[in-house]
């Protein structure tokens, strides 16, 4: 296994220090964070940037004439000033002349209720920002309830952030945002796992093929295994495809994390980490697989153009779930389900498709993860034979009765 | 392993590929401490032979022993190979692809810096030990390879055409460390068409064409059996006509003489100093070199092989 993990190495240092890799694996995320970064400049009004001033000034008219007077609130650790005016014209007439950032008119029905009443308006700048958003939220808050203490006002902000259980199993039962996360982390994965094993088996066949061309292979091959060679391969171009794969979840939580700042709490995240360890059981094996079969690909391959062809099918096949999705809805663990679950080229996918929707019997999954391994094992047996009457022949194709006669021969 | 213990033993080999018999009933053998000069003609199976050697590729028939019985991925840290189709990876440094294939020979990474180190300056390449392959000059990339094939300082080397690409300078550099590693008991297989390299540095040779033996031995036996029947003399005096010489050819101030069916060379001398008006100086048979050997079995050969196919 040593000489595995030297051929890993080596091809993981050469394929992760290549300009091309550099400009895929980081340009991606730069450009996603750079978006998610506007968008928040854009949000912030100019705060992040220190461009915004100091104290927005904001207006408004009460033309219910019940609101107690403001003068200014508190947000986060500043002030926002508020000035009353008795009309419309006046608030507009101050906002045209830049004494104002923008004003609020509260309409006379507005205590006629939520489904009777107009809501107020605010008018203003195209883009107020966060800190006039909830300025006017504290500012209707205390003009409401001027008696009301301040930790009243408070609580009121969130007055009710519930935590429902089940009485049952006494499990929490996730609503809002941390629904759709235990939703959407399976889909994701699985999303992921697809997206992924397409490169993958593009890259490996690339990957071989430029081997062959490079003719380092018949030197190589006197100090290594067929089979360790193509393990090492394997294990090296899978780390590197991984590390591209991490460094763009990274940017594009990142990304999303700075666009959704504020919106939701960590807390609020519960991540469903038994899909979580599923797709990682399933996912690095099956992941494998594709890898191997992608070199086996390669190995079979004339040139590149051969090989690209080749593993684009292998890709399609990786996508394949992608076509049952409408059959698999309507039952999911019908033959069909199960099925799918238990082929290996399309088990991680299918299976985290289904635990989006319900549970997947764990012998299912312990099933699917053993075919995988045993599918993992034959198929770098299969490639390490092929790979041996194939590596010296530069530039052709492995015709069929050669790798009959390759697998005879072993 | 020992000095003159075999090292690769071929027995009755052969190799066919679909209907082409690449190998035909091949048996050699290489000692430790030898360099031997495996020859033949483009196709001959020289490649073939060397690759069922090294167990890249199966024989159909036959046995071949290295080091000492059948051939195990743990031998293979124990043998060198410098293959005819090679390269090394294009993106990687030099020093670093030597520290993997050394590595890759058993060496930690320790002893595989020591002994790149050491070998790059012995072959004039340790200024350019950061610079890609890619980068490099034939003859470089020519260099680094023998390093990478050598350096695991192997029991059993077997270089296809080292000196390809290389300048005088070069070559009387990887000539040299050949020779010493001949000297620390390496058993080294040869595989070239520059017969005069093999005359330089090899004691034994197999010429082999379509895939059969046909000349194999130490290469002064070969020599000497396909010496021309002639010999060079200088002497004083004037010489018109020699008992038992065909043809006199004046040529550098002596002659060269051609024998007669069946006069042997020492029966000539003794002609020649009986002789009172000549005083013979030099007295030398002539060598065919190991080019016209090639030639003329390989002709033969061919012409033989025409022949068959004729009738």
């Amino acid at each position: 296994m040593r000489k595995s993990w030297l051929v890993a190495a080596s091809t993981y240092r050469r394929h992760v220090r290549s300009a091309l890799f550099l400009i895929l694996t980081f340009g991606l995320p730069a450009l996603m964070v750079i978006a998610g970064g506007v968008a928040v400049l854009a949000e912030s009004g100019g705060t992040l940037l220190g461009t915004e001033r100091a104290a927005p000034r904001v207006g408004y008219v009460d033309q219910t004439g019940e609101l107690a007077t403001v003068t200014s609130v508190t947000v986060g650790q500043g002030v926002v000033p508020f000035v009353s005016f008795t009309d419309v014209d006046a608030a507009r007439e101050a906002f045209d002349a830049g004494d104002l950032d923008g004003y609020l008119v509260i309409p006379d029905d507005y205590f006629a209720g939520p489904n009777a009443g107009a809501m107020p308006t605010y008018y203003g700048e195209e883009s107020p920002g966060p800190r006039v958003e909830s300025g006017l939220t504290a500012f209707m808050r205390q003009a409401m309830l001027p008696d009301a203490p301040a930790w009243a006002l408070e609580r009121l902000e969130n007055p009710s952030d519930v935590t429902y259980v089940a009485q049952e199993t006494g499990q929490r039962i996730d609503q809002g945002p941390a629904l759709v996360i235990r939703v959407a982390t399976p889909a994701f994965l699985a999303m992921v796992f697809v997206l992924s094993v397409f490169g993958s088996a593009n890259q490996m066949g690339s990957a071989v093929v430029r081997e062959k061309e490079q003719r380092a292979m018949e030197m190589v091959i006197t100090s290594i295994s067929p089979r360790q060679l193509v393990i090492g391969k394997v294990l090296g171009m899978s780390l590197v495809s991984l590390t591209q794969i991490a460094v763009w979840i990274v940017g594009a939580l990142g990304a999303i994390g700075l666009a959704l700042t504020g919106a939701l709490q960590i807390q609020d995240l519960s991540i469903p980490w038994s899909a979580v360890a599923w797709a990682a059981l399933l996912g690095i094996p099956a992941y494998l697989l594709y890898a191997v079969l992608g070199a086996g690909l390669g190995v079979i391959a004339g040139d590149k153009q051969q090989a690209r062809q080749l593993s684009g099918l292998l890709g399609f096949l990786g996508m394949g779930p992608l076509y049952f999705m409408g059959a698999l809805v309507n039952n999911l663990g019908g033959p069909l389900g199960v099925g799918l679950t238990l082929f290996p080229l399309t088990a991680p996918t299918i299976a985290l498709f289904r635990m989006t929707l319900s549970e997947v019997p764990t012998w299912q999954l312990g099933a699917s993860l053993a075919i995988i391994l045993v599918t993992l094992a034959a198929s770098i047996w299969f490639v390490a034979r092929i790979f041996r009457a194939a590596m010296l022949m530069v530039g052709q194709a492995l015709q069929p009765r050669a790798i009959l006669r390759a697998l005879r021969e072993a | 392993m020992t000095n003159g213990s075999i090292a690769l033993d071929v027995q009755n080999v052969s190799k066919a590929y679909a209907t082409v018999r690449a190998v035909d009933e091949l048996t050699f053998e290489v000692r430790q401490g030898e360099i031997f000069g495996l020859l033949g003609p483009n196709g001959a199976g020289k490649t073939t032979t060397i690759r069922m050697a090294l167990d890249i590729i199966k024989p159909n028939a036959g046995t071949i022993s290295v080091l000492g019985g059948p051939m195990t991925e743990e031998k293979k840290a124990r043998i060198g190979y410098l293959p005819e189709e090679r390269g090394l990876y294009d993106d990687m440094t030099v020093l670093d692809t030597l520290l993997f294939l050394g590595q890759l020979k058993g060496l930690s990474r320790t002893t595989a810096r020591e002994r790149a180190e050491r070998y790059l300056h012995e072959v004039e390449l340790w200024e350019a030990r950061d610079r890609k392959i890619e980068a490099m000059s034939q003859g470089m990339n020519q260099k680094a390879q023998f390093v990478a094939g050598t350096m695991h300082e192997p029991e059993l080397l077997i270089i296809d055409e080292p000196f390809s690409g290389l300048d005088p300078v070069n070559t009387r550099i990887i000539k040299n460390l050949l020779l010493r590693m001949r000297d620390q008991g390496t058993a080294i297989i040869m595989s070239t068409h520059q017969m005069q390299r093999v005359e330089e540095m090899c004691e034994r040779i197999l010429l082999i064409d379509h895939g059969r033996r046909v000349l194999y031995g130490p290469l002064d036996h070969v020599r000497e059996q396909f010496a021309a029947n002639a010999v060079e003399v200088d002497l004083r005096g004037e010489l018109d006509h020699v008992p038992g010489v065909s043809r006199l050819t004046p040529r550098n101030g002596g002659y060269r003489m051609t024998l007669e069916e069946g006069v042997q060379p020492e029966a000539l001398l003794q002609t020649l100093v009986t002789m009172p008006e000549v005083t013979v100086e030099r007295f030398e048979r002539v060598q065919r070199s190991l080019d016209d050997i090639f030639v003329q079995v390989v002709g033969r050969e061919v012409a033989d092989v025409e022949d068959e196919e004729e009738a």
